[in-house]
């Protein structure tokens, strides 16, 4: 509970300063794409032009990486949500032997730095011979979206306790029923606003991906590669834009869906 | 009113219900068992995996994986070369991780303490969106930063603070060609994508510190440094020490942001990947990334002692 | 006549809690049933056994007459308003009522004028189009129990019915379900751990103690002949008597109970004693007796016992603390109980 007191000057400072400090870098990605200088990252701009937002659109090696990134994240969140509502639907149920290994097993993925995800899957794929393919980029994805499903729907059916699944069979439900009926109503908004943080997770996801990728590109690989050997630094400006915005609009989406509900999507990445 | 105390069944639903009705754990296995197999197969399988191959070794000359048991990969860590490295990684998680303390002790306490209504919102948004905005946009914006012709280079020079930086570039070990080129480059970096990791846990524990606690050591007598200290400081200290486990083993496993920003010299994460890619080296490549999980096993150890995971 | 529900040797345990022991009861029907006693004496679980939320370890639950041992709950044509009254927040008022019709397939206008009809029984009629969030916490038991009740449930379970209410709501609430089980002639079961409910609006009594029936009766029976100390401490306040001070006032030796009421003030009397502290009740003033009232026995010491209770009805003159009284009583008065 907030206390009433005015906060000490230097604390309310901090607290700008803290958050300025965690906006406006993004902000000079905005600014760079209208920049016309090509070969730095000169500052302030010499001028300002959107041509770059046409010549994007007309770079064919762009296209491919998009749609391999939006099919890697549309694939990832829909296994994720069906993986992860079952988990939370069984935790819910009631305690059972081993429920907080199933927990740990569930945060594991994403809790362990992507590095050691990412290797873990490279060297199975090595042990098992299984060749780089869309595939081997979703298996990671999956794995380490299904918390983030789970994580907005364990908090939803805590919210909708055991009492108003009882009352459902009471009233003569059977288990579908009360499914169709209770369930699903209940944790509806919470399953989108899981899912499409999955989705902004997955489509951004760069790391674990590296190693499951093989020689597939997919849009953040392509944007490390301009990174480090850049070619046209405008373009990757533009691209930045439109990776920000594809993982920015599902997340203000995800936090209208679930706001004024005690649990507030996001809260565990 | 007549009739049956009971109805029938109606069709196949019903019965399955009564099924899971007097077998209440067989539904609750039906539901376990995908993810369960999933996570269990893909995840652990491949942790699994990645231990064998740490413990395989690799033929120097025909570069072949050799895969019989043994303890030389790991032996290998041990040399300067690859130990320097070890170390290099350990220091700079340790550094980002003190450093986020500090930036986000006034976010957390004025989001959990004074925020109300819609600033409460406007906090949330501004520490949610930031975490969960794209990874790679936000390294990139420090790359164009902390270019030499970028903006800190051009507000330095216009506050005339020029020389400044360039006394602080000038810096042995921490110092280098650019920001963008230097340890001080690549600090700045993990602290800023970090931070909001430490922000959440420590605003969530001072969160359940109760506001009579705070009056009642005012009404003591003592002062804000007092109250800090001996009540903020320890009421905060498991959210903290939860926070620290995200930014310490989140910059360990890095290698993005040492590859983008920063000196030539490696990260275990660049070496992993550097390792398993191009050097064809996967045993070793393994077993360096065992070490992240080792030191977290022990940090994590150390963490649960003092009571850190009732803030997660 | 069979009745509407029977227990016979049920017993529920969690682990090694035994919830529910070897209870025996029979429920008839058109009766106001009330399970009566304090948190953990298995009184909820006994009424989700009826339910079907729960399954006995051992023993048989009846529901006129059927075994209920392979019904699941959704099938028993018993219905419950839960404690937190767990309507559904996503539906308004209407549908809820009308969920139980919705389930059974009952087209959408039948279901529509029943779930009026139900709301008009609970005096709700035009609060259809709201939601659960919009209502009071006393029109939500109202909807609560329409709900159940629109299922014409052959027996109708209620878990602390009024446990969430404020005390004046409480009071008319409880007038207006006893009327409305005279008026439907359902079977009600309901479940409470307030002694004072119990007695005003049920017509049997079942006080549970650690997983057993300590005694099934009248409010009347319960309250003036309670059948074990447990139920004379629980049910009211009576003074407890031990043996030996039983029969040093006059009677057997066994343990027996003396309401605060039945003992009069009086010049002469069974037993003397200092007035130690009074409390005014408004109907009355409840004065403690203490100590030198009791003859000393060997082995027990009475001062340990806090005493005797005695309600000074409102009029009479109250005896100032620290005077030495005498106390007498009718000879019926003294009810002795079996065992300890």
């Amino acid at each position: 509970m907030p206390s009433d007191a005015r906060p000490p000057l230097g604390l309310t400072l901090g607290a700008i300063a803290g958050l300025a400090f965690l906006h406006l870098p993004i902000l000079i990605i905005f600014l760079y794409a209208f920049t016309t200088e090509e070969r730095s990252y000169q500052f302030p701009p010499p001028g300002l032009t959107t041509e770059w937002f046409g010549v994007a659109w007309n770079r064919a090696d762009i296209w491919p990486p998009l749609y391999l990134s939006l099919r890697v994240a549309a694939i990832s969140s829909a296994m994720a949500l069906v993986l992860g509502t079952l988990c939370a639907a069984a935790m819910a149920r009631a305690k059972f032997f081993g429920r907080d290994t199933v927990s740990l097993l569930v945060v594991l993925p994403i809790a362990l730095p992507g590095i050691i995800t990412g290797m873990s899957l490279r060297s199975a794929f090595a042990i098992g011979e299984i060749p780089f393919s869309t595939f081997t980029i979703v298996l990671g994805h999956a794995t380490f979206c299904i918390v983030i499903v789970y994580n907005n729907a364990v908090a939803r059916f805590r919210r909708l306790g055991p009492s108003m699944l009882e009352a459902s069979a009471d009233l003569g439900a059977n288990s579908f029923q009360t499914f169709r009926h209770v369930i699903l109503p209940n944790l509806g908004s919470a399953l989108l606003a899981g899912g499409m943080l999955a989705f902004a997770l997955s489509f951004d996801e760069v790391i674990v991906t590296t190693f499951t990728a093989g020689q597939q590109s997919t849009l953040p690989i392509w944007m490390l590669n301009e990174l480090v050997r850049p070619r046209q630094r405008p373009v990757t400006n533009v691209v930045a834009i439109v990776v920000f915005v594809a993982t920015f609009l599902p997340i203000l989406a995800a936090y209208y869906l679930t706001r004024g509900a005690e649990e507030t999507a996001g809260g565990g990445k | 009113m007549t009739g049956t105390a009971a109805h029938p069944a109606r069709g196949p639903g019903d019965r399955l219900t009564g099924l899971f009705w007097r077998r209440p754990k067989l539904l609750t296995a039906l539901l376990i068992a995908p993810p369960l197999l999933w996570l269990g197969v893909v995840y652990v399988g491949s942790l699994v995996a990645l231990l064998i191959q740490s413990f395989y070794s690799i033929d120097r000359f025909s570069g072949i994986v050799v895969k019989e048991f043994t303890l030389r990969t790991y032996a290998e860590l041990l040399i300067p070369s690859n130990f320097d490295v070890i170390v290099r990684t350990v220091t700079m998680a340790a550094a980002v991780t003190l450093a986020s303390v500090v930036v986000a002790f006034p976010v957390a306490f004025f989001a959990a303490r004074h925020a109300k209504g819609r600033w409460k919102a406007v906090f949330y948004l501004g520490i949610m969106l930031p975490l969960w905005s794209s990874y790679l946009v936000k390294v990139y914006a420090w790359k164009l930063i902390l270019a030499k012709e970028g903006i800190v280079t051009w507000a330095a020079e216009g506050i005339g603070a020029g020389n400044l930086l360039n006394a602080v570039l000038a810096l042995p070990v921490i110092g280098g060609n650019s920001l963008s080129t230097s340890y001080i480059g690549t600090f700045l970096v993990f602290l800023y994508v970090w931070l909001p990791y430490m922000i959440l846990p420590m605003q969530a524990s001072l969160e359940r510190v109760p506001t009579s606690m705070l009056e009642a050591s005012a009404d003591l007598g003592a002062g804000g440094w007092r109250t800090f200290r001996s009540v903020i400081l320890p009421l905060a200290l498991p959210g903290v020490i939860a926070g620290s486990i995200f930014t310490f083993s989140l910059t360990l496993g890095d290698y993005i942001i040492p590859q983008i920003i920063g000196s030539s010299r490696f990260f275990i994460g660049q070496t992993v990947y550097s390792l398993q890619g191009t050097a064809g080296n996967i045993p070793l490549a393994a077993a360096f990334a065992v070490v992240p999980i080792a030191i977290m096993l022990v940090y994590l150890t150390v963490a649960r002692k003092m009571g850190a995971f009732d803030a997660l | 006549m069979t009745p509407a529900v029977e227990f016979q040797s049920v017993s529920r345990h969690f682990g090694t809690v035994k919830a529910v022991d070897r209870v025996d009861l029979a429920i008839a029907e058109g009766a106001f049933f009330a399970m009566l006693g304090p948190s953990g004496s298995g009184k909820t679980t006994c009424l989700r056994l009826i339910s079907g939320f729960e399954m006995p370890s051992a023993g048989t639950v009846r529901i006129f007459g059927e075994d209920m041992g392979a019904v699941p709950p959704n099938r028993r044509h018993v219905n419950t308003v839960f404690q937190d009254y767990a309507l559904f927040p996503h539906m308004s008022v209407r549908d809820n009522v009308g969920y139980g019709l919705m389930v059974r397939g009952v087209d959408r206008r039948a279901r529509r004028a029943k779930a009026e009809e139900m709301l008009a029984l609970v005096k709700l009629d035009g609060f259809g189009d709201r939601k659960p969030a919009q209502l009071s916490g006393g029109q939500r038991q109202r909807v609560a129990l329409a709900r159940a009740l629109v299922n014409e449930p052959r027996v109708l379970l209620l878990d602390e019915p009024l446990g969430a209410l404020d005390l004046k709501l409480r009071e008319a609430m409880q007038d207006e379900l006893k009327s409305l089980q005279q008026r439907l002639g359902i079977t009600f079961v309901f479940v409470t751990h307030d002694q004072g409910e119990a007695l005003s609006m049920a017509d049997r009594v079942a006080v549970f103690n650690e997983g057993r029936v300590a005694q099934v009766g009248t409010p009347a029976e319960i309250y003036e002949r309670p059948a074990t100390r447990f139920v004379a401490d629980f049910v009211g306040s009576s003074n407890v008597l031990p043996p030996e001070i039983t029969a040093a006032v006059g009677g057997p030796r066994a343990w027996a109970s003396l309401r605060p009421e039945a003992i009069r003030i009086a010049s002469e009397g069974r037993l003397r004693g200092i007035v130690t502290g009074a409390r005014y009740l408004g109907a009355g003033t409840r004065i403690e007796v203490s100590a030198g009232a009791l003859p000393r026995t060997p082995g027990y010491l009475p001062q340990d016992e806090g005493g005797i209770a005695v309600l000074v009805p409102a009029g009479r003159a109250v005896p100032a603390v620290g005077s030495e009284v005498a106390l007498d009583w009718d000879e019926g008065a003294l009810h002795l109980m079996e065992g300890a």
